[in-house]
């Protein structure tokens, strides 16, 4: 019997991903997001949330994907990983699924624009639903950020 | 039984004692004939001895124990004190302190004690040949009846109530007498021999407390003898007369208690209770004790215990992390009171002003109680540095002395866990660097023993810590050179220089001006690490030196680092908070009156030129830029003697911000400190002044 895990399903463009509910602390909706000046372009700034200051990355941007305007829709997804608290800005986070690990496979190179490093694998879901699973640690690792913009520059 | 519930309060009991024999030791080693000095030394060793014996510490008992026999020697008199015992001594409070840091993580408190163990026994051995170690002393008091072996042998227990009752008899004028009977051998009826005793001895008096219990003699179980506490009006000997003219008895100890040997034997009782466990290592120790040393002992005894007693009413440990959790619900009240303060402005109604005031004179005054809660005597900082001082002078053979003043000065617990680390490597610093050898000193003509001051006090918001030596002072030309030669400076900027900003190089990073490279200081990192560390505790060093005579390093920190009073700021539609210490004064100024010099912009002030920054610039603000404008309103900040203003948009106000970080993400944004909630629920950041200006 393999292991059962829930997961959270957002959408970032026309794709569908995934993140293990245990990390997911809160899903918000928009809120005033505070500016922090002189920092990488897709950290949005600052949130209040619930008293603590919470830092929001624009997941697009992280992904380098094109950026859209915010909607109804659009949502603040807060994870945890280690010690630290992230907000990532999604198009949409409607779905709650139940997953067998045995059903996710390891991720093609790109998927939607998003290199691999960056996924945990794809896991199919029912008949015709792809969902595409994210390695939040290396998503977050800043070591990986800081070579990122030395590129840029 | 679990032993978890009493750990930390073990932890923290044994920190107490060590650091108490740390201090007494160093104060023994000034004045070693002082044998009052060992007695409370001896017993703080004990109770520490008997607390680590209960939970279960082994080698941390045994260690002491070992500890304790040779100070028995050194207070009754059979052992002089000299360096190689203080130092063997000092290695064993180290391993002790070793073994309780080991606890204090988590462990077992287990270490190899048995070189420190050889070394101490060596010394009781080798210093009274006579004696067969701690066991072969036991044994010289024991044929002398004397009062307190002839109670403790016997093991009888008076309980707090029947304490009272012979100490009020006392004070009454009756007498308390210890009685111990025996029947010979060949009695059949015991029993019934320990009746008539009893009956006798309640027509003259009344039995407090027997040995065995009434009951227990009574159904005869006990073996020749029982002993008991008696308060009567009779002469000692005419009862014990009586006691012999009945039959079968065959002999009768009584033994007259006052008031002194009472309290020792509350004393001895509060020990056993503690020690009852360890009953197998503890028990030989009282007996061993001189009548004479153990009286001396009683007359110190009583005050300390008094203390201790009244210690605990008075003050009660608290959890650090209850203390922050306090401190984060008053925040949380402090930014919902600014948003109602907002309100009551808007709403314009006299009542809801008047509540919402009131409110805040209440929450201000218990902003200062919360913030005194947090708030720890420096002393536990300064408290190892004697030690620390004594070691360091010892083996760079130099003589010093620390003199330490303002322990008492109080700093938040957050600055206190941070600065111990800067100050030990400032005064590593002074004591290496700064005091010269010995023969140095006596050639230039100042006593041989150098000076180190330790000062602490307060000034208006800011906490300072002052560390001045008497030695040698800083040769600026030396610094210079050294400087000139790392590329730290140009030639160019050297000429200019002020002494303050010369002193500055030494917190260069890699920056060491010693000849010699020690182990103590001197490896050329250090004090750019104390630099550093101080700055995030937000505070600042400042040196001043006279070359020959001595150097001065100024610490100053700021009272507490989760409250601050700031000037809130608009830059168009953002807001920012400049914490209010480091502003100078706010002003507006005229287009006309900046100057463009190479290409910086300078404004007048006062009788000189500051720079002007522009903070919109700065921080790439969107919407606001004061090249728009006529006037601009201005924020004069300091960094140490250095000015700058800064052009920003509108004024907001004075408010008193909480501090929150940015969260472990973000990388330290240039710039900018922290964060802070303001009453309508968004966050503002706050500027780092000390970034702004290079």
């Amino acid at each position: 019997m393999a292991e059962q895990i829930k997961v959270i399903v957002f959408a970032l463009g026309n794709e569908e991903y995934g993140i293990d509910v245990d990390k997911v602390r809160t899903i918000e909706r928009m809120m005033p997001i505070t500016r922090v000046p002189k920092t990488y372009s897709f950290i949005k700034g600052v949130i209040n949330l619930r008293g603590v200051v919470i830092p929001v990355i624009d997941l697009r941007g992280r992904f380098n994907l094109e950026e859209s305007e915010y909607t109804d829709q659009t949502r603040i997804i807060i994870v945890a990983v280690g010690d630290m608290e992230v907000g990532f800005i999604v198009d949409a986070a409607n779905d709650v699924v139940d997953l067998d690990r045995d059903n996710i496979d390891s991720p093609p190179e790109v998927v939607g624009g998003v290199k691999a490093k960056y996924l945990d694998g794809v896991a199919k879901v029912g008949e015709d639903r792809l969902l595409i699973m994210l390695n939040l640690a290396e998503v977050l690792n800043r070591g990986e950020v800081a070579h990122l913009e030395q590129l840029e520059d | 039984m679990d032993m978890n519930q009493y750990l930390s309060m073990f932890i923290d009991e044994s920190n107490d004692h060590l650091q108490s024999l740390n201090e007494k030791m160093l104060e023994l080693e000034g004045s070693p004939e002082d044998i009052s000095i060992v007695q409370v030394i001896f017993r703080s060793a004990h109770t520490l001895k008997g607390m680590a014996a209960t939970m279960g510490f082994e080698d941390l008992a045994a260690l002491t124990h070992q500890m304790e026999n040779v100070l028995d020697l050194v207070r009754n008199d059979k052992l002089k004190m000299q360096n190689f015992i203080f130092d063997t001594l000092f290695k064993s409070l180290d391993a002790l302190e070793a073994m309780v840091q080991d606890i204090t993580q988590g462990g077992e408190g287990k270490a190899d004690v048995s070189s420190i163990v050889t070394s101490l026994q060596a010394i009781v051995r080798g210093e009274v040949p006579n004696e067969d170690g701690a066991s072969g002393n036991a044994g010289s008091n024991a044929p002398a009846a004397s009062t307190e072996a002839a109670i403790s042998k016997e093991q009888i227990q008076l309980d707090e109530f029947q304490h009272s009752i012979l100490e009020q008899s006392l004070a009454a004028g009756h007498r308390v007498l210890y009685i111990e009977v025996s029947i010979r051998e060949d009695c059949q009826l015991k029993a019934a021999r320990a009746y008539m005793v009893f009956d006798l001895l309640e027509r003259s008096g009344e039995v407090v407390k027997s040995h065995p219990t009434v009951q227990e003699i009574e159904q005869e179980k006990f073996d020749r003898s029982f002993s008991l506490y008696f308060i009567t009006e009779k002469d000692p000997e005419e009862l014990r007369t009586m006691i012999l003219n009945l039959s079968e008895i065959e002999d009768a100890k009584l033994v007259s208690i006052d008031s002194d040997t009472l309290a020792q034997l509350a004393e001895k009782l509060e020990k056993e209770e503690e020690e009852a466990p360890a009953a197998p290592v503890v028990v030989e120790a009282p007996p061993t004790i001189e009548p004479v040393a153990e009286k001396a002992a009683a007359d110190d005894k009583q005050p300390a215990a008094k203390k201790v007693v009244a210690a605990p009413s008075r003050t009660i440990r608290v959890d650090i992390e209850r203390l922050d959790v306090l401190m984060n619900l008053f925040s949380e009240l402090l930014i919902d009171r600014v948003r109602l303060e907002q309100l009551a402005t808007e709403i314009k109604s006299q009542e809801l002003t008047e509540s919402v005031e009131h409110m805040g004179r209440v929450s201000s005054d218990l902003q200062n109680i919360v913030m005194k809660l947090r708030m720890v005597a420096i002393d536990t900082v300064f408290n190892r540095f004697p030690r620390m001082v004594r070691d360091l002078a010892k083996s760079l053979g130099k003589k010093l002395d620390l003199v330490i003043t303002g322990a008492e000065t109080e700093l938040d617990r957050t600055v206190i866990d941070e600065i111990g680390d800067p100050l030990v490597h400032l005064l590593r610093n002074s004591v290496d660097h700064g005091i010269e050898s010995i023969a140095e000193r006596v050639a230039a003509g100042k006593p041989e023993t150098g000076t180190v001051n330790l000062r602490a006090f307060h000034s208006g918001n800011h906490v300072f810590i002052e560390i001045q030596d008497d030695g040698k002072g800083i040769d600026r030309n030396k610094v210079l050179a050294s400087a000139l030669k790392k590329g730290v400076v140009t030639e160019d900027e050297s000429r200019s220089m002020t002494d303050e900003q010369v002193y500055q190089l030494l917190f260069a990073p890699g920056f060491s001006t010693a000849e010699v490279i020690s182990d103590i200081s001197g490896r050329g990192v250090g004090l750019d690490v104390v630099k550093s560390k101080i700055a995030t505790l937000g505070g600042h060093v400042a040196v001043t030196s006279t070359l020959g005579e001595g150097t001065l390093f100024s610490v100053q920190l700021p009272l507490t680092l989760s409250i601050i009073s700031a000037m809130m700021i608009r830059l168009g539609s953002e807001k920012y908070a400049i914490p209010l210490s480091s502003i100078v004064e706010t002003g507006i100024i005229r287009k006309e009156q900046v100057r463009n010099v190479h290409g910086s912009k300078l404004i007048p002030y006062r009788d000189a030129h500051i720079p002007l920054m522009s903070l919109s610039k700065f921080f790439d603000a969107t919407d606001y830029s004061e090249e728009d404008e006529e006037e601009t309103e201005i924020v004069v900040i300091r960094k140490g003697d250095r000015l700058a203003a800064l052009a920003i948009d509108s004024f907001i106000g004075q408010n008193e911000i909480v501090i929150k970080n940015l969260g472990k993400y973000l990388p330290q944004v240039q710039g900018i400190s922290g964060a802070t909630i303001l009453g309508d629920g968004q966050v503002a950041l706050i500027l780092d002044p000390n970034a702004l200006i290079k």
